[in-house]
């Protein structure tokens, strides 16, 4: 036990609270029935594969979660809230409507592409694993769904808009990453960004100037990466 | 003439269960009995998925409300996994085949594209269980159904491909290659999370939505409104 230890903790090295190892462990677990899930669907995952793949004691996993529907609603509860912190770090303080979309999307399409098994969990997962997580999941569309009802404000004529217009947008994206995840085209993710913003800026400024806009956007991104 | 596939009653070939058939329902061929044993244990698959979910639904539960034996239901299917994907594909025939026709219909590819929509989600209002089952349930039906049900909605990007046909240059190059791809997954999406939260009786009345979300990258917002606001 830490405190009969005789050795001191390295200096500068500050021990390792429990709470840091307990987040530790619950983001170890997390990942671990991300990566089944996706696999073999959430449906057959055991907490036995689940223990397995984190590489824990199942008492472990019994101190952090009552049950895999419990890990689940965790599981799906970080991955969204991860997602939703980097795009309002990336669009929040955006004013202009059309470059907050872009910079949101560009900050979800990186979240994606670096934690496929987080993102199919949301994305898909969520509406298999019981009512609970499929309330959730609802939950957090909504985020998306003020993000992208602001362009009703801009849009010349956005008090004509469908009201279910944002929910299609955002089950169109979701869509097309998830058939992405499937063919483990990971990689090719953050490419759709100048047609995600295109397919999503459409119906509030035109086909026209959405598609300007997007194009802006890409090469604004390949000016910036080659000079970084 | 003698037919070997379905002999006739009298003759001596005819098989002795059928023989013990109630009255009134002499003369059905082997084949037909068969059948119509497999679909009613695919109704009963739905109906019983509808009461206990996927997971909660036992062999049991599919032959009472098909009500046939067990042994019955083993003769055609192994397992209920493997009698939930018959389902699965029997419901997905009869939308595709009811969508399909009604897109058909129409000379002008606005107007078939809203005749498709409709047939949709007429099929999906009036046949709550099938809705489920095909919505909902194959999420969580394993690989086997989750693939089907991919390909299902994949199959429906040509119905939108076809609006490419005749369009300016201008707006052919606002398309871009996944745009049919997120136009199905939207659409898709709308439809499914009204039935996950038992509101399937609302589907008819997103039609002119759809509609309009389905045209607008092709005809423009005026205009798609315009046919989605017609009829």
């Amino acid at each position: 036990m830490a405190q009969n230890s005789t050795r001191r903790p390295l200096p500068g090295r500050h021990p390792l609270s429990r709470e840091f190892i307990t987040a530790h462990q619950r983001v170890r677990i997390i990942n671990g029935l991300a990566a089944e899930a996706s696999e073999k669907g959430y449906r057959a995952v055991t907490i036995a594969d689940v223990v397995k793949r984190a590489g824990i004691a199942r008492n472990t996993f019994y101190e952090n979660f009552g049950s895999k529907e419990e890990c689940f609603r965790a599981a799906q509860k970080y991955a969204m809230s991860s997602a939703l912190e980097q795009v309002v770090a990336a669009a929040g303080e955006i004013g202009n409507w059309p470059e907050r979309v872009e910079a949101g999307m560009a900050a979800f399409l990186a979240y994606v592409a670096r934690e496929p098994a987080l993102a199919r969990t949301c994305m898909v997962e969520a509406l298999a694993a019981g009512p609970e997580s499929v309330q959730y999941y609802e939950e957090s569309l909504q985020a998306f769904v003020s993000l992208f009802r602001l362009g009703r404000d801009v849009s010349p004529h956005g008090g004509e808009l469908p009201e279910t217009l944002e929910e299609a947008l955002i089950g169109g994206v979701f869509w097309i990453l998830y058939q992405r995840l499937l063919l483990a085209e990971t990689d090719r993710i953050e490419e759709l960004l100048p047609e995600l913003v295109e397919f999503t800026l459409t119906p509030y400024l035109g086909a026209e100037t959405a598609r300007r806009r997007a194009l802006d956007g890409a090469d604004r991104a390949a000016v910036a990466s080659a000079d970084g | 003439m003698r037919d070997p596939v379905n002999p006739s009653v009298d003759s001596p070939e005819y098989p002795p269960e059928l023989a013990r058939l109630p009255p009134g329902r002499h003369g059905l061929p082997r084949e037909f009995v068969s059948r119509n044993q497999r679909e009613r244990l695919i109704a009963g698959l739905a109906e019983a998925v509808a009461e206990n979910g996927y997971a909660g639904t036992t062999i049991a539960h599919i032959t009472r409300h098909a009500a046939v034996s067990r042994r019955t239901f083993y003769e055609h299917f192994g397992s209920k996994d493997e009698c939930f994907v018959a389902a699965y594909d029997s419901v997905m025939t009869e939308l595709n085949r009811r969508v399909g026709d009604a897109f058909e219909q129409e000379q002008e590819w606005p107007q078939a594209i809203r005749a498709g929509l409709a047939a949709m989600l007429q099929f999906l209002a009036e046949e709550p269980h099938l809705a489920r089952l095909s919505m909902v349930e194959a999420l969580v039906a394993g690989p086997v159904v989750i693939e089907r049900y991919d390909a299902a909605i994949q199959s429906l990007v040509p119905f939108f491909e076809a609006g490419r046909k005749g369009r300016s240059p201008e707006v052919l190059a606002g398309l871009s290659p996944t745009t049919e791809e997120a136009l199905v997954g939207g659409i898709v999406s709308l439809i499914s999370r009204r039935i996950f939260a038992d509101r399937t009786a609302e589907l008819q009345s997103l039609l002119p939505d759809l509609v309009e979300f389905a045209l607008t990258p092709y005809l423009g917002s005026a205009e798609a409104a315009k046919v989605a606001r017609a009829g």
